[in-house]
């Protein structure tokens, strides 16, 4: 495996950020994933040493921005997901693809249930199920760009 | 399970602190910065400053949006464009005849105020801006505008579309400004109903665009299809703004309030275009000195109780 170089790591992060900047409406809102969080995920679990909580923070203050939102709390929920991501790390190198789409999709639903939590504190009211679509989206985009690398880095190695 | 393999292992002694120290410091950092948000509104000005930082980003990804709406409207035949104008000519038409009926209106009513010696009511300067997209955030109804404190706009200025009020103006940031509409959960409108003038306020649902309009008793004098317009008694709304029509009245015999559900007159989610009004009292200068950036009237759940002054 190639190492990473920080600048594939800023690169990557800021495309998934101009991703979730997309002007995105109705439906569309509704299902869009959290590229943001799926990159830091993917980046944390690969180089825990170039990417760690503290990206994770930053990148959860700067999502917070682009909403409008309260300051802090996409941070919090970003870092509470970094550090199982960069807890478990050793582990999850041992997963198979499933397994490991399990977890991503435990993490993703964690971030979005510490979200859920803030905004309830805040006085929202409970959202449906299709709250959590986002979520399920993003597992299956997860699924796209794991399939995506076997093929790139399969032949690598065979 | 390519993805994933083993990382190089990183250098023995240059390890930093133990992810549950991370986890700790960046927690706290993030409460602190909450609460210090939430409660304290010292964060304004780093908020205007970074969302400065973050504008080219935003202008990179609404561009393509940007590009394909201004080519399809190049592509748009002549004809249609033929019959678009004689129909927009037609209704000039049709209004221009009202606007003469209104001047003369005007001055009739001028007239009158100065008869009876009331303050003449100021004229309402109007901001045209373009809605850039809707909030990203589920649990609230916002949309972001083109004008920002660049071109003047202030926070707690209402937004009206042809057909009545939007919202209001949230959060002002150099070069767009945040309209948190009628439908938000955090925003109410002091209105009236336009037949028998009675004032209620109106509550944002927060889901499926609907007002509520809550703590009217269950024998209240209202029907499906009242119109509601602004009352103008809270000093930021201009009155006899057309805001939602109701839609359905649920007189509940166990409750002491009805539960009475409307619908907004104007195009919450479909125009493109709207309206800033400027502040309709100059003189109401409590507005900045209270709050900056949230206004009387989009207070949070604890202020709403007191809200119907």
């Amino acid at each position: 495996m190639r190492p990473v170089s920080g600048s594939q790591i800023f690169a990557s992060l800021t495309g998934a950020l101009l991703l979730y900047l997309l002007p995105w409406a109705g439906f569309g809102l509704m299902l869009r994933p959290d590229f943001v969080l799926l990159v830091l995920i993917y980046w944390l679990m690969r180089a825990p040493h170039m990417c760690n909580i503290g990206t994770a923070w930053l990148m959860g203050l700067l999502v917070d921005l682009a909403n409008g939102d309260l300051f802090g709390q996409h941070a919090l929920a970003y870092v509470l997901v970094a550090f199982l991501a960069v807890h478990y790390q050793k582990r999850t190198t041992l997963f198979n693809q499933w397994q490991q789409g399990g977890y991503v999709f435990l993490l993703l639903l964690i971030s979005q249930i510490v979200l859920l939590m803030l905004e309830l504190f805040g006085g929202a009211d409970v959202p449906g199920w299709d709250y959590f679509l986002p979520s399920v989206v993003g597992v299956l985009s997860w699924q796209l760009v794991v399939y995506s690398k076997i093929k790139v880095t399969g032949e690598q190695e065979a | 399970m390519a993805t994933l393999q083993h990382q190089e292992p990183p250098a023995f002694f240059v390890r930093g602190p133990s992810p549950f120290a991370r986890l700790i410091f960046f927690s706290m950092l993030s409460l602190a910065l909450m609460v210090v948000d939430a409660r304290l509104h010292y964060l304004t000005e780093v908020r205007q400053g970074l969302a400065a930082l973050l504008h080219p980003l935003e202008l990179l990804a609404t561009g393509p949006l940007h590009l394909y709406r201004q080519i399809s409207e190049r592509m748009r035949g002549i004809e249609a464009l033929i019959h678009e104008n004689r129909e927009l000519r037609e209704r000039l038409l049709r209004q221009s005849v009202d606007l003469q009926k209104l001047a003369s209106l005007q001055h009739e009513n001028t007239h009158l105020r100065r008869l009876l010696e009331v303050r003449v009511a100021l004229q309402q300067p109007i901001r045209l801006a373009e809605i850039v997209r809707a909030g990203r955030d589920p649990f609230s109804h916002r949309v972001i505008v083109d004008q920002g404190s660049h071109q003047g706009v202030l926070a707690g200025q209402v937004v009206v579309d042809g057909e009545g009020v939007i919202g209001q103006v949230t959060r002002v940031y150099p070069f767009s400004s945040e309209v948190t509409l009628i439908t938000d959960r955090d925003l109410a409108v002091p209105v009236q109903v336009e037949r028998n003038g009675l004032r209620a306020i109106a509550f944002g649902h927060g889901r499926d665009h609907t007002l509520d309009l809550p703590y009217l008793p269950v024998n209240v004098d209202i029907r499906e299809g009242d119109r509601l317009v602004t009352s103008g008694i809270d000093g930021i709304y201009p009155a006899g703004l057309a805001v939602a029509t109701v839609t359905s009245i649920e007189r509940d015999t166990n409750s002491p309030f009805a539960r009475i559900v409307c619908t907004p007159v104007a195009g919450t989610d479909r125009n493109r275009q709207v309206l800033i009004l400027t502040a309709l009292r100059l003189e109401n200068t409590w507005l900045e000195s209270e709050d900056e950036h949230r206004v009387p009237s989009a207070q949070r759940k604890g202020g709403r109780r007191h809200a119907s002054r």
